[in-house]
């Protein structure tokens, strides 16, 4: 059945465009010369991307997120590949539980998570500091490394490790040389994903949020609320393009339909 | 307990401790303390006030169903336009397959923010839409297509139409081909295959897609506060509000575990009504 023109592949290409259309329409947008938004754009300059760097709160708030998603992103990562071993290696009795535990930050609407956490830092003086806010973030990206590296695991034959230990590897050698290979793809894309899962993140992070510490997507979050100028184009097509790259390799090392395969929520 | 599992329990037992940890922490306690504040009242006695005010107050019924209304219109877009993708995607060579199914998903990993703003682009006054339809001499001024309901409908079904396609088209994949020869044979049209073939297999996907978005729109904040104005109130915006403008927290957290209670009981009694009445059958397998 693979006609090319099927009514049926009409209404797809639609609804992809659908989705697609908001991120394409931002690269031509922010390459226009008047000072309002408007579409299709009118001129050409790069006088937004120019005046960027005339904003140091974008700078400033773009390291910023940087900094935080890869500290995320490492930390989410050794934390939940610990867990996803322990989990699958040692099956022990509440194990079930222990997973579902581990999970279920994912079943809680991240708006709420941002609440609770709100109120529970500024009770014990955590409200506002990077580490609050760092907490915050590998909380909500651990659920996805504990889950791709139990899926990387679920194929994993134990007895090359046993193979291993006869031979007379130590246990170090053993997980870095036999174990660490194998769960690579596994561990790479949840290391990847925790990056983007922080680095996108606004519901929780604005509740946790001070003036010096604004992550990128607050602070266009903010910028959008007050003024609607190309400014915001031409920062969110960096973005765009920054994104793209990590998407790219998540898709090379990992496939995006795996990614996905199950319910997974980032909001 | 032997030796060795003792050793091996103690490894685990050192293994899940930080992300035990930063579960109890970030998450657990957290929430085990806004559920005890949304009991409290502005003294932080014990008190059902904060309930009762939501009760009571016809005002947050209104948002509510707002709320509720928003996500299931979401969801019914969702449905509509992400069936036919599911249903091209299993027909599909596995090339357009893949390339339709990376372009679905590639999106969702840019922030939220960043495809709401896109939207602005599109729906302003002199957006795209405004500027094709005036060009066509269709209309004579620009159709208000955001910072009202329609806009936060057209930016929720944007951002969860992934979860529905996927769900879809994953027990689209699971129809046995053969199924359409037997209908085929048996003397079904193609609409009648459709109808009794292809919906009922695709009733639990339909069900499991349906119950995210319907969740995740019932959450949403950033879409409802950039496409929605200050007009369209739901449930998270006041949340919201209450805590960071307000600063009633008691409230606020109250606020939060309706949002919760809701959601949970609707998508329970859905799931329910859908399975106890047609298609049993089709979930028992």
């Amino acid at each position: 059945m693979s006609r090319k023109f099927s009514p049926l592949g009409i209404i797809a290409f639609i609804v992809v465009l659908f989705v697609i259309s908001p991120l394409l329409v931002v690269i031509p947008t922010s390459l226009t010369s008047v000072k309002y938004l408007s579409f299709p754009p009118i001129g050409f300059s790069l006088q937004w991307y120019s005046k960027i760097w005339d904003r140091p709160e974008f700078v400033d708030s773009f390291l910023f997120s940087l900094e935080l998603a890869a500290l995320t992103a490492v930390i989410a990562t050794l934390v939940g590949t610990m867990s996803g071993l322990a989990l699958h290696k040692y099956r022990f009795r509440g194990s079930g539980t222990v997973n579902g535990l581990l999970l279920s930050p994912l079943t809680v609407p991240a708006l709420i998570i941002g609440i609770a956490v709100l109120l529970f830092f500024t009770r014990i003086g955590l409200a506002g500091t990077f580490t609050g806010l760092l907490l915050a973030h590998v909380l909500i990206s651990v659920p996805y490394v504990v889950r791709l590296v139990l899926t990387g695991l679920s194929s994993f034959d134990y007895t090359l490790e046993r193979a291993a230990y006869i031979m007379g590897a130590k246990p170090l050698r053993v997980f870095i040389d036999i174990t660490l290979p194998i769960l690579k793809p596994a561990v790479m894309s949840g290391m990847i994903f925790a990056f983007l899962t922080s680095f996108d993140n606004v519901t929780v992070s604005l509740f946790l949020v001070s003036p010096t510490t604004t992550t990128l997507p607050l602070a266009i979050f903010s910028h959008m609320q007050e003024s609607l100028d190309p400014l915001v184009a031409s920062i969110s097509a960096l973005v765009i393009l920054l994104s793209l790259v990590f998407i790219i390799i998540l898709e090379r090392v990992y496939g995006l339909d795996r990614l996905f395969g199950s319910n997974s929520h980032s909001h | 307990m032997s030796e060795s599992r003792r050793r091996k329990m103690r490894t685990a037992v050192l293994l899940l401790a930080p992300a035990v940890a930063v579960l109890l922490g970030v998450f657990v306690l957290p929430m085990l303390y806004i559920l005890l504040m949304s009991f409290q009242n502005k003294q932080e006695h014990i008190s059902l006030v904060n309930y009762a005010t939501l009760v009571q107050d016809p005002y947050y019924l209104q948002v509510l169903w707002r709320t509720i209304k928003l996500s299931l219109l979401t969801v019914l877009a969702c449905l509509v336009f992400g069936y036919p993708v599911a249903m091209y995607m299993a027909q599909a060579s596995s090339k357009m397959r893949g390339i339709v199914t990376f372009l679905i998903i590639a999106p969702h990993l840019v922030s939220v923010v960043i495809r709401n703003f896109g939207w602005v682009i599109l729906l302003g006054e002199k957006g795209l839409i405004n500027n094709v339809l005036m060009q066509a001499g269709l209309i004579d001024k620009p159709l208000r297509l955001m910072y009202n309901e329609l806009g936060v409908v057209i930016g929720l079904t944007d951002s969860f139409m992934v979860y529905m396609v996927l769900a879809i088209a994953t027990s689209m994949y699971q129809i046995d081909v053969s199924l359409y020869k037997a209908a085929g044979i048996l003397g079904a049209g193609k609409l009648r295959t459709f109808l009794n073939v292809v919906v009922p297999m695709t009733l639990p996907g339909m069900l499991a897609g349906s119950t995210l978005v319907f969740s995740l729109s019932m959450s949403s904040f950033v879409t409802l506060a950039l496409m929605g104005g200050t007009s369209v109130k739901v449930l998270p915006v006041i949340a919201y509000e209450k805590i960071m403008t307000e600063l009633n927290w008691q409230l606020g957290a109250s606020i939060s575990f309706l949002l919760l209670f809701s959601t949970v009981a609707l998508v329970t009694l859905f799931t329910r009504l859908v399975e106890t009445k047609r298609y049993k059958e089709v979930f028992s397998s």
